[in-house]
């Protein structure tokens, strides 16, 4: 109890209340915006956070986040492009919704369901993270060796629709992890005798190149003149939506439901989310044909899937220090900066930090209300914003985020090769999001492999010998023979969503 | 550019190659039998797996993926040249942000991209890339405390 009080001390803070206000409408800026996604306003948001102390920073990310995931749905209804690839799963409809003249009404379910969806998360965060930790306290090197392979398969597999070029991104980022001084033996890997690499690849550096550098130069390649906004009034977004709502009651239980599991899914974030509860609903449906034509049940599930996927994502980050999405990954890698080791520990040592995730996640969520509410109505002049004014700014921005960390301009020369990296492999259909996981994963696994194998004398069959330990081995491994059994019939493993992107929310 | 996958699989495959023999010069760790060589070698060879599977896939989709389709994604030369300002801008800041200074290096990158993105329009340009050089040099050295190099402007600034 005094642990809550503490954490309310933190949070109500007026000075961490400004930091929350502030991140709302930058998150809801970015995640309006086409072209920027909430992973990219995560990045950009890093380097500021990296000056702050532990409470305001995460009650930022937090904030900024579920701001951004709610947001794309303003530019999906309205100009019938996603502002961030969660809310591509139901663009057709709430676009077909405004054509039909019911931008209020699309936009009003997507703010409430996403707010309603938002608690949701962040309720079963908060009761099921301390229980969990409780289990992972007794874990040893075995489970937590397994634990990261099975993340990282879930990421590979189900997270994309080409297994191959996931496993490829992964693998990347694994080896990005391995520069620099290693875990057991303190030898410089891959340094090639530079002292700047020594200490490895800074992770801000890299995470901003890769989901804001190439951002930019996929801006600086597309060309076409900018959308313009439907002239329709958007002053009565709760109009009518009680009716809408109670309507579809069950689907925004069940969207709440399917968007949590498969944000607690290691790799899978909001979008795929979406994705998922789009098609379960419209699979369930008694009219599947208003799917796709401006029907407003899948925006009720798909809605609150998304956001409920962010609270769902942080239980596996703050019990296991395994991110559940790309945002939560660029969490980790704050936290380990910040010398807060993700995992059970911190519910010992810091309890205080943990209730206050929690109490911004619900904070967020209530103010996203109000906040959703007025970005709605300035929803025209956000979409104005000129994208030629911005991305030259953002990449200002991101220059000096990588210098800031230690200091250097090698930080900006890392931004760029995983800028470019990162630009290459999307162009090709590979997904960028493993590659982050692998470069926070890489050292808690090659870590506990090793000491496993040393543990285990080499003998393969000792990683089986504890029972929780068997239980997630024998899983990884029934992914994985899945897949290679999927690849040698010659046929994807794993079925994805037609035009499904890999996780980057 | 898009490349067809098989390239890329040889390319994978190549360097997956180089870093298992970068590996063979580490030293064994006395008296155990797991190295700083073992997880580089195994994701090694995972690279190398992979690498194969997709020069397979590829080689049995060339007839509908072109070896490699640069006019797909680059489209004109304009888009083309847009496309490389972003790198070249952010190297072009590697070299010249200690020698003449954060201010000019980043007015400079800002209002050669302006120019660039929005087709013109060197006034407001200028005008643009100046205050917000300014607002994040005062941020991030003010509030932030990043030493940003002065450069030229040292004399100026302190």
């Amino acid at each position: 109890m005094t642990d809550i009080i503490a954490a309310l001390a933190l949070i109500t803070d007026p000075q961490v209340l400004l930091v929350i206000l502030l991140a709302a409408v930058f998150g809801l800026v970015v995640g309006a915006l086409p072209g920027l996604t909430a992973t990219m306003a995560t990045a950009l948001l890093v380097p500021i956070t990296f000056f702050m102390a532990p409470a305001p920073a995460i009650a930022a990310i937090v904030t900024t986040s579920a701001m951004a995931i709610f947001a794309g749905d303003i530019s999906g209804a309205l100009l019938r492009i996603p502002g961030t690839p969660a809310s591509a799963a139901y663009v057709e409809d709430s676009y077909k919704m405004t054509q039909k003249g019911q931008a209020e009404l699309a936009l009003g379910i997507c703010l409430v369901t996403s707010a309603i969806g938002g608690l949701f998360g962040a309720l079963i965060l908060a009761l099921a993270a301390p229980a969990l930790a409780e289990v992972a306290l007794s874990f040893s090197s075995f489970e937590y060796f397994w634990l990261a392979c099975f993340g990282l398969s879930c990421a590979v597999f189900i997270a994309t629709d080409a297994p191959v070029k996931g496993l490829v991104a992964l693998l990347l980022g694994l080896f990005i992890a391995t520069i620099g001084i290693d875990v057991t033996a303190g030898y410089p890997r891959f340094t090639f005798g530079s002292i700047e690499l020594m200490g490895g690849v800074s992770f801000i550096p890299a995470m901003i190149g890769m989901f804001a550098v190439g951002e930019v130069m996929r801006f600086a390649l597309a060309s076409g003149p900018r959308p313009t906004v439907p002239n329709q009034s958007l002053r009565h977004v709760f109009h009518g939506l009680g009716r809408v709502l109670w309507r579809y009651r069950l689907n925004l239980v069940r969207g709440n439901i399917i968007g949590t599991v498969v944000g607690i899914l290691p790799g899978s974030g909001a979008d795929i989310a979406a994705w998922v509860s789009y098609a379960v609903a419209k699979r369930f449906s008694k009219e599947p044909e208003a799917f796709g034509n401006g029907g407003a049940e899948g925006l009720v599930d798909a809605g609150a899937a998304n956001n409920s996927a962010l609270g769902g994502a942080w239980i596996p980050a703050l019990v296991f220090g395994i991110p559940g999405d790309s945002i939560t990954a660029i969490v980790i890698g704050v936290l380990y900066m910040k010398g807060m080791n993700p995992g059970p520990t911190v519910f010992l040592h810091e309890p205080q930090l943990l209730y206050a995730v929690f109490i911004s996640f619900f904070l967020a969520n209530l103010l996203m209300i109000p906040l959703g509410y007025g970005a709605i109505r300035l929803a025209r002049q956000i979409l104005n914003v000129d994208r030629a004014i911005l991305m030259p700014i953002i990449l200002l921005f991101c220059v000096v985020g990588s210098f800031a960390i230690n200091n250097t301009v090698f930080g900006v020369g890392i931004m760029l090769v995983m800028g470019v990296l990162a630009f290459f492999m999307e162009e090709n259909g590979f997904p960028i999001a493993p590659v982050i996981l692998g470069i926070v994963l890489g050292p808690m696994v090659e870590e506990n492999f090793m000491t496993s194998m040393i543990k285990a004398d080499g003998n393969l069959l000792g990683f089986f010998e504890r029972p929780i330990a068997a239980c997630l081995g024998v899983l990884t491994l029934i992914i994985w023979s899945w897949v290679i059994l999927g690849l040698i019939r010659g046929r994807p493993a794993v079925q994805a969503a037609p035009g499904m992107p890999g996780d980057q929310a | 550019m898009r490349v067809n996958d098989a390239l890329s699989g040889v390319v994978l495959v190549v360097l997956a190659l180089a870093m298992i023999a970068y590996t063979r010069t580490f030293p064994a760790m006395p008296g155990q039998d797991y190295g700083p060589a073992l997880f580089p070698t195994l994701i090694g060879l995972g690279l190398i797996l992979a690498g194969l599977t997709l020069i397979g896939q590829g080689w049995a989709a060339r007839a509908r993926a072109p070896w490699i389709d640069a006019a797909v994604a680059f489209g004109s030369r304009r888009q083309l040249g847009r496309l490389l300002a972003v790198p070249a801008s952010l190297i072009l800041y590697m070299l010249l942000a200690d020698p003449l200074g954060f201010i000019l290096t980043a007015w400079l990158l800002l209002f050669g991209l302006l120019l660039l993105f929005r087709g013109g329009q060197a006034l407001s340009s200028t005008l643009i890339a100046l205050v917000v050089t300014l607002i994040v040099h005062y941020a991030f050295t003010q509030w932030l405390l990043v030493p940003l190099p002065p450069g030229l402007l040292q004399s100026i600034l302190y």
